[in-house]
Order: C-alpha cells, then structure tokens, then sequence
C-alpha cells in the first residue's frame, strides 16, 4: 500500500537546538498512529512540521506521494490535512456551532460580498449544506447539548472535544491530534479514546496522535514511535515498543548510547 | 362520557387500529416530531402508519407472531413508538426495557418473557445484549436503528432497522392488503403490554396489560385531564414505564396530541422550551432540581434582577396563601420564569411517584404552573388519583378518576389501613406468575401493598408500603419514612429517624443541616464552636421547635412528634448508620443510640452523654454533653443545655 504520510530525513534546528534529527516515517492510510516521548522529545515540532506551522532544516515531508515541505498550512488543510492544539485554539467568544463551521471554511465559495445576497449566491443552500455536515460532526462528537454556547465558557474536556470537530470538518484523510486527553479526567479520557478510534474506523481517517497516557497509547494504536530528545529512538507496534530497552531507558531517564554521539553530546548535556 | 372518544375507542379498540383511523382521516397532520441533527422534524400519520406497517411486516416475515414477545430498549425516539404498535399488530407481546438497565437486569427481562426480538436503539444497547452470550437463548433477532460503531460485530442476531423494512416491504408486494388484514385481525382484549413492576427490592413482576384496558383507562384519564389534537407533548419519562405508555402510546393515539422526542437526555431543558408542551408529569426530584437552578441561577444574576426576583417571589407566595395570583409578580417575575423553564402554554402539570416537597409545590402553583399530584401503580394501569383544578392539597394524592373505586382495607383506629383499588380497565394478571396474581388480585379488587388513608376533604394520603409501618404500643400505625421525608423538606433538617414502634408516643431524632443552620446562626448573631455545641443551643432547639410543630399539624393526631432531640453529630453512611443511598439503617440505630432513646422515653429533660466520635482522617473525638429533650406538649423549650467539652 501507498504511504499516506512520509516523513524523511527530517532535522528541525532553532539557532543551535536540535528540536528534530534525521527523523524518518512513514504512516500507512487508515493507520491509527501514535506518537509518544517524554517531555521536550520533539512530538509537537514533529506534528508542526506537518501541518506546515513549522518547515523543515532539512528532509521533506510527502503527503500522498507528493512533496509538502513547501507548502503552506492553508494549502495543507485543502489536500486534507487536519489538526487540533495542545493549547486550546478555539474562538472563545463564538458559539461551538460557529467554531465548527470554520474548520469547513476552505470549502465555502461564498465570501463576504457574495454572502450578502443570500438567496441569489446560493450562499444559502450552500450554508444549509455544510450546516447539515456540521451537525453530522456534533452528533457523533455528542456536542448537543453545548451547540449554541460560547466556546469559551464550556469545560476543558468539552473544549477539547470541540477542537477535534473543528478538525474533523475539514474533512481531512489525515488527522494530526497533538494530546487531545490531556488534561481530562478518567471519564473523557475513555470517551476521547472512543471518538478518536471511531473517527479511524467509521470516518476512515487516518490518524497520528501525540499522547502522554500511554495506557490509552498501547490500547488503541496501531502503531507507535517514540521520540527522545529529537530522534526516532523506536518504532513500531505498541508492545514492541513497549519491551524496547531504549524506551526504557528514555521514560526512566538513563543514559541512552543510542543518543550520545560526539556531535550533540553537548546538546544532551545542556539540555539534561 | 366524552361522545367523540367513545365513538372513536369503540371503533378503533387497539393500538394499530387507532392509528390506521388517524392516518386515514388526518393523514398529513403532524403526529409526532423528533430533534434530530439540531432541526424539529415533523412525522405525519401517515409517516407514522407507514413506518410502523414497514416494521410489522418485517417483524412478520421475521416469523414473529401471537403470542411472542418483543422487547424495546433504548432511548425515547419514534422507532421505539413505532416498534411498539408494529409488535402489536403482528399480535405479540412488548416488553420495555429501561434504557439504563444493566446487563443481568436484561438478561432477566428477556429470559422472563422468552422474547424473540429486540428493538435495540444503538451501540450501546445493542452491546449488552451480545455482552449476553448464549444467557439469552430465546433472543433470535437484534434489530438497532442507528449503525454507528456496529460494523465491527457479525452476530447473525444483528439486522438493522433498514434492514427489517425492507423484509417488510417485500412481503407486501405479494399481498397489498396484508397489513389491513393484520390490523383488523388485532383484538382488545389480547395482552399486548408486558409493563415492569417497579421491582424495588426484588426482580420486577411483568403485568400483563390488553391494549384495551389501556385505551379504555386513557379516556377514563382523559375525563380527569383532557386533552387535544392542539396539545403538545414532549416525551421524556421512560418509555418502559406505564405512564409514558399511557401519554405517548395510549392518550396520544386516542386525542392525537402531538409528541416530541427531545435530541438527546442531556438537551431535554433546552428542546422542552422550544415546543413548550402543554402538559407534563415530571418525577418529584426533577421538579426539585428545576426549582434549585432558579434559585442558583437568581443567586448568580445583578441585584436588581434579584431583588425583582424576591419581591415578585414573596408576592405570588402570598397571594398564593389567599388563593389568588399576584398579576404584578406575573407581570415583573413569573412570565419570564415560566417562558425560561418552557413553560408558558402548559395547561396541566403533575408530579408522582413520590412526595414533592411543599415549598416546591408553592413555588411552582406561585409561577403559575397548574401542578397537581398523581398516584397510581402499573398493575392498574398507571395513575387512578389526581387533584382536581381547584382542590390541590400537597399532602394527598387527591380522589379517583371516574369509575374508579378505592377502598381501605383492614384500617386501624385512625383509618390507616391498605389501599386497595377496583376499576373496569385494570391489568390481565403476571405474566408467568398466577400466585402473584391470585396474591394481589383478589374479587377483582387490586391490593396495592401501599398504606394511607382518607383524610376529611375525602382525598387519599398515601404513606408508605405496608411492610415498612411500625406501630406504637396503643397499636396506631405509622409510616416512620413519610413523617421523616416531611420533616426534611425543612431547610434545616438533614436527617431524621422516627422513634416509637412499641412505645407510648412517636419521638424524633433530628440531625441539623449544619452548613444551613450555621447561616441561620450567624445571620442571627449567636455564637457557637461545632455542630454538636450549635445543635445544643436553646435558640436552635426553638427554631427546630417551629419546624417539626409545622409538621405536626399535617399529620393525624395519633402521629404527631411528642419530643424530639437534636442530635450532636450528622448520620453517616460511613459509621453504618445510613446505606449508601442515605437511606436510614433503624437497626444500627437502635443499638447504637439505645441509651438515648430510652432516655427520651424516660420522661427526662435532659439526657447526658459522654461518646466518642470517629472522623474520616481517623482522629478520635470525645463529646461529653447533656441533650435537652424537646417536649412539644410543654409550652417552653427544656431547660438549658450544657456545654460540649
């Protein structure tokens, strides 16, 4: 099969920190892919590095067989990349119906001269449509009940929920979800858990997520690959890479041979 | 007699048959609507019969006929209704399962009546059932509305609702008129209701219920309530339960009330003011759970809207006492209240199942809201009792429809005695289980199991189940719940234990609602350390004096409060002396607080006690103290108090 995602060769320095080193993957379509590390491994630089928030020092990133390094994240979002934040990106003042219905602006053709002249535009049924997609999303997302509040006084755990069904009505293949349980309790951790596979299995989308929990991690993913101070130290499935000595070694914190060589070794004493 | 419900019932004496009459006659008026994808969509007659003539077939070439039985379980939605009426037609049983229950309760309801299929909404219903395994022999087809998360199962059981319409629609195309035949095949007096009992301590009894007593009880109902084509309703209660059956399948086909199916649980506040119905019958804990968040959110709003808010309130409250409305309060508060609440066009309200509290009862007749309190069991097919318009009194559950009979049976000297019911239209008997049917049902006559009495007015207070009475030593019956349930209706009261089984006179054991009386006390200036030492105040016992003397004086004489105590700590689940559910363990106190007790029936004024209590962090106090007895036939409170050490 096709990779639906390759990520070759990849370094990503700001000034002399090496946020990524000669990171390479690939995801296959309709893969539940998981990334994990510890804190400051590089998942995050990672994750931007695709959707095009960050671009590459060096290496490239393939979408579909076709080179995106260049491209910018508006661009991305339109070949079907999606994607929800760590930190919250949510408009917190519009209603979580209005927040929705951005993620499905790059399909809108009417904009804000058209849009006036509602019913000649066909900006109406055209707002009817998307609205109809919309709620698809708010219905498998279980958002009713919070569809005409203001996104900035709902619960985290709601609003986590309504970054992901922003993400979802792009309609993207590829979902990038950077630690969407973070921060939740046991209770939306599990429903997260459960939207997350279902947006694999009955959307078909294909999904990379960073995550800390890594019971949820080892649960659900189809595969995993773990990043320590940069580079790929492990990869593969989830309990291959639970038995990997140098994932061991990263979560406890030892000292990594596989880490240290001459040249960054000044890197990963600063840094330790 | 309502002519036009008589005519229409005598025609169409069964569910399929009233609404083949209606998608005849009313083919393209709304029958029911349901939230779906955050838009009303409307369902005709006509839509209705289709539907349900599309589901009956395919339950027919499923090979389900008289005598199976059909289970439904899920959430209120028009395929639950429509499932329900389809099984009917086919002639076979329904059984409603309730949308919580677990998966041995499931697996009870389903082996008890052997059903052969289930309606199941969705995933979520649908995995308790193949959870079942093989404890669930008699189950051969699983039919779900919404395919969401199902693709991964391929239990041969599974078939979808699309599925089954189009068995249904296929058996029709060899013989047009099938479903006409069917209909028309459809008899009254066949059990088309499995309805479960309540069941609260034990697996529930199915009563098996003909759609003729059903229909014919509806307009005996609708005589005591009416209601028409222009009412709305929203559909909220259980549908398992025999008082949806009765509003959303019975009183709905026969008056064509429209009703609506909220989106979800969770949005039932929000889509209810949007249709703003025009009856509604709501659990007490609901109606006291709405009345809290007016409160929160009065607490919440500017000072204007507060003060506003109070004066209307206060208003309304005591034109209330005179028996008339405030039209000022109406015009500055209880309109914008009652159109927040989505409640503007209801016309009549009810509460049942349990004891409302009189503060929330008084505020809601204060807004305006038409509330009235309903009593009834499965077995007689749901409420038989209610208040008329103008006699609402909170502490009974008010008289009989028309043709219904009550009587009390082996009544004590204060008329308290079990109350047994008669009318036309009751259950056929237990399904499966003739002794229980020969144990309850006797001439006729239904033995509810509950106790009550009629009061003066010729209303009927229910108090509790028969089993749960105590008597005192002169052989006077009480409820000691009921009078504890009353007098914890008082803001100050947490808890409270009725003594007196076997003694001279009742006596209660009173816990303050410490965070509520610790306002009460600052507000008024008395000074106090701990709860043991404010619930041994002098001004305490006297505002707690007040309080149970306004209990006492909605009880019979014979169980009236003679003395009560406060006690120096809370009730707790966690020294034994509650279960889990706050519910009060008598025997753990008996034996824990014997020592009081038989001081208060002493005759002293004051009992000494010297205990230790036991705190979560599992620090140890010692409580040496003297408790004032309260004796209510004295005019004074008891002497003062000592101090806790």
């Amino acid at each position: 099969m096709a990779h639906i995602l390759v990520i070759s060769d990849v370094s990503l320095r700001f000034g002399g920190v090496r946020a990524l080193t000669n990171v390479g993957l690939s995801v296959e379509p309709g893969e539940l892919f998981s990334i994990i590390g510890p804190n400051g491994a590089g998942k995050t630089s990672l994750l931007n590095c695709i959707s095009g928030r960050y671009r590459p020092t060096a290496g490239a990133v393939f979408y579909k067989g076709q080179n995106i390094t260049r491209r910018r994240p508006a661009d991305r979002a339109k070949l079907g990349i999606g994607r929800t934040f760590q930190n919250l990106a949510l408009f917190q003042h519009m209603s979580v119906l209005d927040n929705i219905m951005v993620g499905r602006h790059h399909l809108l053709r009417n904009n804000f001269v058209t849009g006036s002249l509602y019913w000649l535009t066909g900006a109406r049924s055209e707002e009817l449509t998307h609205r109809r997609r919309v709620e698809e999303i708010i219905d498998f997302l279980d958002l009713q009940p919070v569809r005409k509040a203001a996104a900035g006084t709902l619960p985290y755990g709601l609003r986590k929920r309504v970054e992901l069904a922003r993400a979802m009505a792009i309609e993207p293949e590829l979902i990038l979800l950077d630690e969407p349980m973070a921060g939740m309790n046991l209770e939306e951790k599990e429903d997260m858990a459960r939207y997350v596979v279902d947006l694999n299995e009955e959307f078909g989308m294909t999904v990379v997520m960073i995550e800390h929990d890594m019971g949820v991690v080892m649960d659900i993913s189809h595969r995993v690959a773990v990043l320590d101070f940069g580079r790929l130290i492990a990869e593969g499935l989830p309990e291959e890479v639970l038995a990997d000595p140098h994932v061991k070694a990263a979560y406890l914190g030892e000292e990594d041979e596989l880490l240290i060589d001459p040249d960054e070794q000044a890197v990963t004493e600063a840094t330790a | 007699m309502n002519a036009e419900i008589d005519a229409l019932i005598a025609e169409a004496d069964t569910l399929p048959k009233l609404l083949r009459h209606h998608a005849r006659a009313h083919g393209p008026e709304i029958a029911l609507r349901e939230k779906d994808l955050g838009i009303w969509r409307s369902w005709s007659w006509r839509r209705y019969y289709d539907h349900v003539r599309d589901f009956a077939l395919g339950l027919k070439a499923l090979g389900i006929g008289e005598g199976d039985v059909v289970a439904l379980i899920g959430d209120n939605r028009p395929d639950w209704v429509a499932g329900e009426i389809a099984a009917h037609a086919v002639k076979a049983m329904t059984l409603g399962i309730y949308r919580d229950a677990l998966e041995e309760e499931v697996a009870f309801l389903i082996n008890y009546g052997e059903a052969k299929a289930v309606f199941a909404e969705d995933e979520e219903q649908a995995d308790k059932l193949l959870n079942l395994g093989d404890q669930i022999p008699s189950l051969e087809h699983i039919i779900y509305s919404d395919p969401r998360g199902m693709r991964k199962y391929d239990d041969p059981r599974l078939m979808s609702t699309e599925a089954l319409i189009e068995k249904g629609r296929a058996l029709a195309a060899g013989d047009a008129d099938l479903f006409d035949k069917l209909v028309e095949a459809t008899k009254a007096d066949d059990v088309a209701i499995l309805c479960t009992t309540s069941g609260t301590t034990a697996n529930p009894k199915l009563a098996m219920l003909s759609a003729g007593a059903l229909i014919r009880h509806c307009a005996a109902y609708l005589e005591a309530d009416p209601k028409g084509p222009e009412d709305e309703y929203v559909s909220v209660l259980p549908l398992p339960w025999i008082m949806e059956q009765i509003y959303g399948l019975g009183k709905a086909l026969i008056t064509r009330m429209k009703v609506n199916f909220v989106e979800e649980p969770e949005t039932m506040m929000h889509d209810f003011r949007e249709i703003a119905p025009t009856f509604v019958l709501f659990a007490p804990r609901l109606w006291e759970s709405i009345a809290a968040d007016v409160r929160s959110g009065i607490m919440d709003t500017s000072p204007l809207k507060r003060a506003l808010y109070n004066f209307g309130l206060s208003r309304g409250l005591k034109a209330l006492e005179n028996g008339r409305r405030s039209r000022l309060a109406d015009v500055i508060v209880f309109r914008a209240l009652r159109d927040r609440l989505g409640f503007t066009r209801l016309r009549s309200a009810a509460t049942g199942g349990a004891a409302l509290g009189p503060d929330t009862f008084r505020f809601f007749q204060a807004i305006g809201l038409p509330l009235r309190q309903l009593y009834g069991q499965t077995e007689l097919l749901g409420a038989y009792t209610i208040h008329t318009a103008d006699d609402v009194d909170f502490d009974t559950v008010g008289v009989g429809f028309p043709g219904v009979e009550i009587r009390i049976d082996q009544p004590d000297a204060n008329g308290v005695g079990e109350v047994v019911t008669r009318h036309p239209h009751i259950f056929s008997g237990y399904f499966k289980n003739p002794e229980a049917t020969a144990a309850d049902l006797r001439d006729g006559w239904m033995h509810t199991g509950d106790a009550g009495y009629f009061n003066e007015a010729g209303h009927l207070v229910v108090i509790d189940r028969i089993t749960d009475l105590a008597a005192t030593a002169h052989g006077d019956r009480y409820s000691p719940q009921y009078i504890e349930n009353k007098l914890k209706f008082s803001p100050f009261i947490a808890e409270a234990v009725i003594l007196g089984a076997g003694r001279d006179y009742l006596a209660a054991m009173i816990c303050i609602r410490y965070s509520i009386v610790s306002k009460w006390a600052e507000k008024n200036r008395l000074s106090f350390t701990t709860y043991s030492d404010l619930a041994s105040r002098p001004e305490i016992y006297e505002l707690l004096r007040k309080e149970v003397e306004t209990v006492n004086a909605s009880l019979p004489a014979a169980q009236k409060i003679a003395k009560f105590i406060l006690l120096y700590k809370e009730l707790d689940a966690d020294d034994g002396e509650l279960t889990r559910t706050r519910k009060v363990r008598r025997s753990v106190i008996s034996e824990k607080y014997g020592g009081i007790i038989d001081a208060i029936y002493s005759g002293r004024d004051a009992i000494d006690i010297d205990t230790v209590i036991n705190f979560q962090d599992g620090t140890t106090q010692r409580i040496q103290t003297s408790l004032p007895v309260a004796d209510l036939a004295s005019p004074k409170p008891s002497k003062q108090p000592a101090k806790a050490a």
